[in-house]
């Protein structure tokens, strides 16, 4: 079985140098530093992730080859191949590994053979089929490996049914107690009705993808794209044809450095405790200095009081000049240390006001990255006008959409720090972690700052704010994106 | 209704009499309709149980796809066991679901029934509530469930503690199952199930 493993499409991960060039040939990557990335992408850029978007024809190629491969190395039906190759998660290597170490126990094990040998059939030319109760001749009969015999309208009725809850390789026989699966050669024989061999077919077609770790679909509504490749990593993946941005690994909305599991609890939570957490959707603070009502209506969380023009931050309300060097303190939870030998209630309160910090700030950026977006629509109608009466051209006000697009990257990154933070154990990592964030934090609102002031910032100094904002993305994501 | 739906189910009404099973009155299927999707069964309480001596009633409805799909059924007669609820009867039987096939027959189900009776599986539950008791005080739920097989199905153990408690209930005020209910759910303790109803 040596010589077959180059030939074969599917996971294995020691491929010689000629199936790594192809490997480059059909890839390409999202990478934006294109010029360096010879060196080692990954060192440089902790988000690198090589992926390729697949039309559904494609998905069919590349899953046909994998079965096509199995079927030639094991000597078996393709539709068998399909069968084994979804319960072992297309893993192609341990499929025939296991295969050649005792073939009947993967075959029993996949659902492709009954556990015990069926007993002898009594073979008289009538039959009563045991479902719909009519006797029937003997050709009219059929069964899986199993040897459980039911007439021939039976089955299609039964696949029929199948197919219209949804259910389509995981369609077994209908004996009682016994698990033998329909193999889909055995099921397109028998189902004539043109829409359900193509419900069929679409149905077993999905459940192959979400079977194979190394193809996602996209999440966007309505697109049927799907995302391959071959680092089964909780990394950024974009589909080429309605631009959803997604995990590859869970295939929820990106959340680096959150982990998988992670943001999930971190979601379920917040779904949870939505009605606690509701009162602090404010969109309207007192100024600490002169107490007037100040309504937010930018992202930029670095706040001036238009009456006293007092600088103030919106997530704590401290002085935004202190603020500048004491960031750590606005971001980070601080623990009362003793709150072990507290009572249950006060723990309560102490967890809530914990979840609460953590929830309030993760919630904000989520609303200044939506303000952010329309500072920019605002922006790029005032452009429009300048553009219109002879103020430069669009390719020189290009630099202000590049900037507020990575500032909406540097945001989306902060966001998902928070619950990161949120379940990180105290310790040294944790302070780490969080004077990062910090950090990135107050360049990621220098740089709104600027951005929503855009015409009357000198550009040089903007480029610069851009380049310090995404070096500490960049940091912060090298030591703490563990995928 | 389908053609093999209504020839199946009249040759499992003929199975079902026929069998041993009724002759020892362990279980009985009857007809409420001609178009034969609706049916009334009945499984006696299991020995050894809670439910020993209890008659317990079922509803079955056959649905359009039988037997590609489960009959669906549920208990009628009130029983206090944690794979089926005990307000609205609806049962958690993987058979009854997802396990089923389409070889199974009526007989099968109902006998599958009688066996659930015996064994419990209070890790897949169907009432929440039933369930704890079951784990956490096997004696009370034992007790319980002998008492609502003595009320609501007939069986022979009269808990006079019990008809005492409810009692008391039914003198506020209280309509005489939710009462039972209550101090079901509370272990029997007369404040705590009071507090609850009243709250
Ligand atoms: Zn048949
Ligand atoms: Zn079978
Ligand atoms: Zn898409
Ligand atoms: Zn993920
Ligand atoms: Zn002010
Ligand atoms: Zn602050």
């Amino acid at each position: 079985m040596e010589e077959t493993k180059t030939s074969s499409q599917g996971g294995e991960s020691d491929m010689d140098c000629s199936d790594n060039e192809c490997f480059d040939e059909y890839y390409y990557n999202l990478n934006d530093d294109s010029d360096i990335e010879q060196i080692d992408p990954r060192k440089i850029d902790p988000e690198y992730f090589e992926f390729k978007c697949l039309f559904e024809e494609e998905v069919d190629r590349l899953l046909n080859e994998t079965v096509e491969t199995l079927s030639n190395i094991l000597q078996i039906s393709p539709s068998l191949a399909k069968v084994l190759l979804h319960t072992h998660q297309w893993n192609i290597n341990e499929v025939t590994r296991k295969f050649h170490e005792n073939p009947s126990h993967t075959l029993v094990s996949s659902r492709i053979e009954p556990a015990t040998t069926p007993n002898a059939l009594l073979l008289t030319r009538y039959t009563t089929c045991p479902v719909c109760v009519t006797p029937q001749p003997l050709d009219k009969f059929y069964s899986l490996t199993c040897a459980h015999m039911f007439c021939k309208d039976c089955w299609i009725m039964h696949f029929e049914v199948q197919i219209n809850q949804g259910i389509s390789t995981g369609i077994a026989c209908m004996a009682r107690d016994c698990v033998v699966l329909a193999p889909e050669d055995f099921v397109l024989k028998h189902l004539h009705r043109p829409n359900m061999r193509e419900k069929y077919q679409q149905f077993s077609f999905q459940d192959y993808v979400k079977s194979h770790p190394e193809l996602r679909f996209c999440p966007g509504p309505n697109c049927s794209m799907v995302v391959h490749s071959r680092e089964v990593k909780a990394k950024r993946a974009i589909c080429d044809q309605c631009k959803t941005v997604f995990c590859f690994r869970c295939g929820c909305d990106y959340h680096a450095p959150t982990d998988c599991q992670v943001i999930k609890k971190w979601l379920t939570k917040c779904a949870d405790d939505s009605e606690t957490a509701n009162y602090i959707s404010a969109h309207t603070k007192d100024c600490p200095k002169c107490h007037i009502c100040i309504e937010k209506n930018g992202g930029c969380n670095h706040m001036q009081c238009y009456n006293c023009k007092h600088d103030f931050c919106w997530m704590c309300l401290g002085d935004w000049k202190s603020h500048g060097s004491e960031y750590y303190e606005c971001s980070r939870y601080r623990e009362n240390p003793n709150i072990a030998h507290e009572s249950v209630h006060a723990q309560a309160r102490e967890a809530l006001k914990k979840y609460l910090h953590y929830y309030e700030r993760w919630e904000n950026h989520s609303k200044s990255l939506k303000l952010e977006e329309q500072t920019l629509d605002k922006l790029r109608t005032r452009i429009n006008q300048k553009v219109m009466s002879g103020l430069g051209t669009w390719i020189d006000w290009q630099y202000l959409f590049t900037a507020a697009n990575l500032l909406a990257k540097c945001r989306y990154t902060l966001q998902y720090t928070y619950p990161y933070a949120y379940y990180m154990d105290a310790g040294s990592r944790k302070e780490l972690f969080e004077y990062q964030q910090a950090q990135l934090e107050a360049e990621i609102e220098n740089l709104s700052w600027k951005i929503e002031r855009a015409e009357t910032t000198d550009r040089g100094d903007l480029e610069n704010q851009m380049d310090i904002a995404e070096k500490r993305r960049t940091t912060l994501l090298k030591d703490f994106l563990d995928v | 209704m389908a053609n093999i739906a209504a020839q199946r189910i009249k040759r499992e009404f003929k199975e079902v009499i026929k069998s041993e099973e009724v002759a020892k009155c362990a279980i009985k299927v009857e007809l409420l309709n001609d178009s034969y999707t609706e049916l009334k069964g009945e499984i006696a309480g299991p020995p050894d149980t809670p439910y020993e001596g209890g008659n317990f009633v079922l509803e079955i409805k056959v649905p359009e796809t039988y037997p590609f799909n489960p009959p669906k059924v549920r208990f009628i007669t009130k029983i206090w066991h944690p794979n089926i609820s005990s307000v609205t009867g609806a049962i958690c039987l993987d058979i009854l679901k997802d396990q089923w096939a389409a070889a199974m027959t009526l007989r099968t189900v109902l006998l599958s029934l009688q066996a659930l009776l015996s064994a419990a599986e209070p890790d897949d539950p169907q009432d929440a509530v039933v369930a704890r008791q079951y784990k956490e005080n096997l004696e009370m739920f034992q007790l319980t469930a002998r008492h609502w097989t003595n009320v609501y199905a007939g069986g022979p153990h009269v808990n006079s503690d019990c008809d005492e408690k409810i009692k008391r209930l039914v003198d506020m005020g209280i309509e005489d199952h939710q009462a039972r209910a209550a101090l079901s759910s509370y272990n029997w303790d007369l404040e705590r199930a009071t507090e609850q109803l009243f709250s």
